[in-house]
């Protein structure tokens, strides 16, 4: 007689069942978020580098920065309350945010970096 | 703490002096609903951007798309300092065991999109109409 699938017998998952290292995938998925901000932070870059290079590198820095954040092993999903990493994301959010502020109300805007 | 999955094992339990290590499922939870929104305020501050800087002007208004992308980029600035506020609400109340405090994102966002929206609309509909 063979268990119904999913209802393994306790005790004889193997070790390296993923849903004994990683329950519901949490981490794999908490990465992929992290991946995808990157990915949002290298699009807002890649479109500022064409008229702001100078903006437009640091924004690519950053998403570099986040994408490594996302990877360093131990520290995703970290519960403290005072995570230093989400507090960097708002921070860099609102530059950014400000200097956009900024940007859109600069003179004639793109033409005149032409 | 007893019923949570993973709370039994000693290497994801500690407690110091900010309540107790939750279960790392729900903490991983809400660091992607962070990241989540923080996605969602940099869309919008682009956006924002674009209709400021790309879009032409519209006609016989010539500040309309400020009173267009101004507000955009001021909510994705909102949107970002609100979700790591209310992760890290969230993130205390998960230490001590204690209901999650109700999101007031969703709201705000509805109720800010639907006034830019009617805006752009009655911009559009005014240089279409042709202002003095």
């Amino acid at each position: 007689m063979s268990p119904p699938a999913g209802t393994a017998p306790a005790g004889q998952e193997p070790p390296d069942d993923i849903e004994y290292a990683d329950p519901g995938l949490a981490r794999e998925r908490t990465e992929l978020a992290w991946t995808r901000t990157a990915i949002a932070f290298a699009a807002l870059g890649a479109a500022l580098l064409k008229y702001r290079p100078v903006a437009g590198l640091l924004v690519l820095v950053l998403s570099a920065v986040v994408w490594r954040l996302g990877r360093l092993p131990g520290t995703a999903g970290a519960g403290d309350v005072h995570d230093r990493r989400l507090l960097l994301i708002t921070v860099c959010t609102v530059g950014i945010s400000l200097v956009a502020l900024a940007l859109s109300f600069l003179g004639p805007g793109i033409t005149s970096l032409r | 703490m007893t019923d949570q999955p993973g709370a039994k094992d000693p290497a994801t339990t500690s407690t110091d002096g900010d309540g107790t290590e939750p279960d790392a499922r729900y903490t991983f939870a809400n660091e992607r609903t962070f990241l989540a929104w923080s996605r969602t305020s940099l869309a919008l501050i682009v956006g924002g951007l674009a209709i400021a800087q790309l879009l032409p002007p519209f006609p016989g208004i010539p500040w309309g798309r400020h009173v267009i992308g101004t507000p955009l980029i001021l909510l994705g600035c909102a949107v970002s300092v609100i979700s790591y506020l209310e992760w890290k609400a969230s993130q205390r109340a998960l230490r001590h065991g204690g209901p999650l405090p109700r999101s007031r994102l969703p709201q705000i966002l509805a109720i800010a999109i639907t006034v830019i929206g009617l805006i752009a609309a009655g911009l559009a509909l005014l240089s279409a109409v042709g202002v003095p």
